[in-house]
């Protein structure tokens, strides 16, 4: 069976198209992400409590809400109303989160799922251990570590990666893989921004998983044009290039498509905890298969041109 | 030619055995039922099959994740003889600076601190040196020390304890690290490693020393306009208690007889607002008969009025020290209903005794006729130095309240009748039977050289663990399960080939998880899902070559040949870059990361081994017998 036959398509003619329908997926996503001020990070980076509790049956949001306008904890007195209150999963589930409050009591979390089980008797579950779907506290101090950490392994890695695709293939084409990579992961971040949801640890997971991909999506293509580079010292490079995506095509589709399915299917079926993280995977594996495309070789093309110029 | 097949096909046999040896641990371990599980470990069998499989993540499986820290400014305060204000005064600047940034290293701060306000430290810390670098140095030591004992005590109480696969581990030089998966009541064992342990026999103050010490706070917080915003929140806050002036639960300072107050107290219409002006602090407590009551809305604010520099000078020059019990209890007031009250002690600042006496401690229920009847209890025994101290302790102080304290908490305070020689002593107090037995385990594993934070914990409830992998492995079987169809209706037998590859490698890189005792967590998930994606793909190269090869006209064995010749390189190349990328992420990455590097770094060398070494083979067996004329690719 096969799916592509011997294409012959302009891709690197499209590719003042290309570079538009990013430059706008882009920038919609970067004005996202500086009106709500960055990234949304999660308890994980940005230190805070999270709970989140299974009633009984379905609750309004409105009321967890106005129950958490007066939470007194050992005398203090707290207002968590205007806090970040939504349904997890179902909607008989709760989702609250509360950002580090300095000197907080002894056992915030707890506190805070003690008075959500107390506010509304008869809708929860008899035993707390089932009312307790997960809580977490993070200090700062953990948060602001791992950031630091974070971004230190992903400027190494950058580098690296720079340095071996320079070696193996020429600089340009270093500078094209890193390009794609940045706009795959500038893309993911601007829809989760738009999209409302969370940077947590396992979404940076998912993020490396796209820059994985891509990367070995783009080297493939590379891999093509350095080959045929050489074979055909007549034509020209736009040509060669253009050939080489062709050449590639069929194992671009048929490896975008089995990885999507199994992403798609985690993200269809996989459960609350899985559901973002498969988001950003499937985002991750059509950015990650455009931008080899129309991102990484459109810039190798034009270095060449400015190089030989 | 005919190509030696034999000595690769024993490779990848040996491979396999050493694959399943390796995993099956795991897969039988699946398969246990909860009853076959506990009756393994009686057998200590369980040990075994723990130490070889591997083991799911919090996020998958439920549980608890605790980093917990050592609590150096207090280590430092505790390791300290003769403090004075100006040693308090550098370690609570450096407190505020931990506040303030708290990536930064306590004894940077602590030394920067010490120079900057020339702070002689061999006033405080005479045993560790002479000179102030000197004790830095020993200090130093004495922390990496605490730390070691911090993990070797956690540890005797977690095993005490008795929860299934606990990993407790340190990280870096301060910090350890508990996960207990599948633990089912995360506040008791929260509870249990966040205990210092720390048992103290407190004399408790005459009610003379005790009311008069308490006008004197009156008097210094009187006016303070931050004491006064704290106390006006806590008398608002005030939904069950009555508002009325002939409640029986007078002002503590109208029955110890306040003289100084006596025209102005002993008017009933006086408001509760100008009380709180005149009196902030006597006015949130209430007169138990034998002790003093903090309403439960109160604690806060009279914690607050404690904290206060000039209320700690009144308590220092009268050596003494305010303790809340351990627990509120439900007081009925005089018009029927009933208000929760911690007690509140004043307690001499120097312990007669430490828990270090404690020889044996067990709980039990208290026996008939006692005045414990029927109640959870501790039953402690000391060493005979702790036995001798403790028979001139009660022995001279006949008639006196003594408080048993365990972490700064008062748990009882009974009237010492008589001299005890024995050594023996319970504690009462408890909200259960359970309470009283995690009390008792951690009085027998010791009490921690400093306290220690809980700086990250995370629980994930039993129920979301269960569905998250129910969900998670059904999906990714799912997916897998339409990866290999398609690759047959695409591929035919070569696509047979593939798939069995595929499999191989997962097997392979669960292998290699099982023999690092690595922990299966939804990153280290997404790895997987990347390894099975470059596992699929570096067949789809090949196949894709091989295909090109024979619409050139070459034969089968020719094709297959050149197709993994010419896919060999691209397949390197993209997956160097992913290796490197896995092993940056290892070195630098934490936790959750790390777990995804590790899966993915092993994924993809197994990957190259499958798809270069293994499929090769099996290609090579079909197209070296004699007359294939056709592939099925």
């Amino acid at each position: 069976m096969r799916i592509i036959k011997d294409t012959n398509i302009d891709f690197m003619g499209q590719r003042k198209l290309s570079a538009l329908l990013s430059a706008f997926l882009i920038s919609a996503g970067v004005i996202s992400l500086v009106m709500n001020g960055g990234p949304k990070l999660s308890i994980d980076f940005k230190g805070g409590t999270l709970v989140s509790v299974q009633y009984s049956e379905p609750m309004n949001v409105t009321a967890v809400r106005s129950s958490l306008s007066d939470v007194n904890i050992e005398g203090q007195s707290f207002d968590f109303s205007r806090e970040e209150i939504k349904h997890f999963g179902s909607n008989s589930a709760v989702l609250i989160r509360v950002p580090h409050i300095e000197n907080a009591p002894h056992n915030f979390a707890q506190k805070i799922v003690d008075h959500l089980y107390e506010s509304f008797p008869g809708q929860v579950p008899e035993s707390k251990t089932a009312f307790i779907l997960g809580k977490g506290t993070v200090s700062p101090k953990i948060g602001s570590e791992l950031s630091g950490k974070a971004i230190m392994a992903i400027i190494s890695a950058l580098g690296l990666i720079l340095l071996y695709i320079s070696i193996r293939f020429e600089f340009r084409f270093a500078l094209g893989a890193i390009a794609a990579l940045g706009h795959d992961v500038l893309i993911t971040l601007g829809i989760f921004s738009l999209l409302g949801n969370e940077i947590s640890l396992s979404i940076i997971a998912a993020f490396l998983t796209i820059v994985g991909y891509s990367l070995n999506d783009t080297i493939v293509i590379f891999d093509r044009i350095r080959e045929n580079v050489k074979s055909s010292k007549r034509e020209s490079y736009v040509g060669v290039v253009n050939r080489s995506i062709n050449d590639s095509l069929s194992r671009t589709i048929i490896t975008s498509m089995t990885t999507f399915m199994v992403v798609f299917v985690l993200w269809l079926f996989g459960g609350e905890v899985i559901h973002n993280f498969a988001l950003a995977m499937i985002i991750g594996v059509i950015v990650g298969t455009y931008s080899s495309i129309f991102i990484a070789s459109p810039i190798v093309v034009k270095l060449h041109e400015n190089a030989t110029k | 030619m005919k190509r030696k097949l034999t000595p690769r096909f024993l490779i990848i046999g040996l491979v396999l055995t050493w694959a399943i040896w390796a995993i099956w641990p795991t897969f039988q371990y699946q398969n246990l039922s909860d009853n076959e599980i506990e009756s393994l470990r009686e057998e200590g069998k369980l040990q075994q099959i723990e130490s070889r499989m591997i083991k799911q993540g919090l996020d998958l499986k439920g549980g608890m994740y605790i980093v917990l820290e050592v609590n150096l400014p207090i280590l430092l305060e505790n390791l300290a003889e003769n403090k004075d204000s100006k040693f308090n005064r550098v370690i609570a600047s450096v407190q505020n600076q931990l506040i303030q940034s708290p990536e930064s290293d306590f004894f940077t701060l602590f030394t920067s601190a010490t120079n900057e306000s020339n702070l002689k430290l061999s006033r405080y810390y005479y045993d560790y040196g002479s000179s102030n670098s000197a004790i830095l140095t020993s200090l130093g030591d004495e922390a990496d020390d605490a730390i070691n004992r911090v993990l070797e005590i956690l540890q005797n109480r977690i095993d005490q304890f008795g929860v299934a696969e606990p990993t407790i581990q340190k990280q870096g030089n301060r910090r350890i690290i508990v996960e207990l998966a599948g633990v089912q009541d995360s506040e008791r064992a929260r509870t249990l490693l966040e205990s210092t342990a720390l048992l103290e026999f407190y004399l408790v103050k005459d009610i003379t020393v005790t009311n008069d010490i308490m006008v004197k706070i009156d008097q210094a917080v009187k006016g303070d306009k931050s004491i006064t915003a704290i106390t006006k929140a806590a008398s608002q806050v005030k939904t069950e208690e009555p508002v009325k002036g002939d409640d029986e639960t007078v002002s503590v300072s109208e029955l110890f007889g306040d003289t100084e107050n006596s025209e102005s107290e002993s008017d009933a219409n006086i408001s509760e607002e100008a009380q709180l002006a005149e009196r902030p602090f006597s006015t949130l407590l209430r007169n138990l008969g034998q002790s003093i009551g903090v309403p439960e809305k109160n604690v806060y604010a009279v914690k607050k009025i404690l904290e206060q520099p000039e209320v700690r000078e009144k308590l220092a020059a009268v050596g003494g020290a305010f303790l809340f019990s351990h627990k509120a209890e439900e007081y009925p007031l005089v018009d029927g209903t009933v208000e929760t009250m911690y007690n509140l002690f004043l307690v001499e600042d120097e312990a007669e005794l430490t828990g270090g006496v404690v020889d044996e401690a067990k709980a039990n229920l208290g026996q008939q006729g006692s005045s414990s009847a029927g109640q959870p209890i501790v039953n402690l025994s000391m060493n005979t130095d702790g036995a001798r101290k403790w028979s001139i302790v009660t022995g001279s102080n006949v008639g006196r309240q003594v408080a048993l304290v365990l972490d700064k908490k008062v748990h009882m305070a009974p009237n010492i009748k008589e001299k005890i020689s024995g050594g023996g002593t319970l504690i009462e107090g408890f909200a259960d039977i359970n309470e009283a037995k995690d009390i008792a385990i951690v009085l027998r594993a010791g009490a921690l050289p400093a306290p220690v934070d809980i700086i990250e914990e995370r629980v994930v409830g039993p129920s979301l663990g269960a569905d998250s992998i129910r969900r998670g492995t059904q999906s990714v079987l799912i997916g897998l399960a339409l990866v290999l169809v398609f690759m047959v209706v695409y591929y035919r037998i070569s696509g047979l080939i593939a798939n069995f590859a595929l499999i191989w490698n997962i097997i392979l890189v669960l292998a290699v998880l099982a023999s690092l005792q690595a922990t299966l967590t939804l990153p280290g998930i997404a790895g997987l899902i990347l390894t099975v994606g470059m596992s699929i793909d570096a067949n789809v190269i090949i196949f894709e070559r091989i295909r090109e090869e024979l619409r050139k006209g070459k034969t089968p064995r020719a094709a297959v040949d050149g197709g993994y010749d010419r896919a060999l390189t691209t397949i390197i190349d993209a997956n160097v870059t992913t290796v490197i990328a896995a092993l940056v992420l290892m070195q630098f990455g934490s936790g959750p990361i790390r777990g995804f590097a590790t899966v993915l770094f092993w994924g993809i060398l197994i990957s190259m081994f499958t798809a270069i070494f293994v499929t090769r083979t099996v290609f090579n067996s079909f197209t070296s017998r004699k007359g294939l004329s056709k592939l099925s690719i």
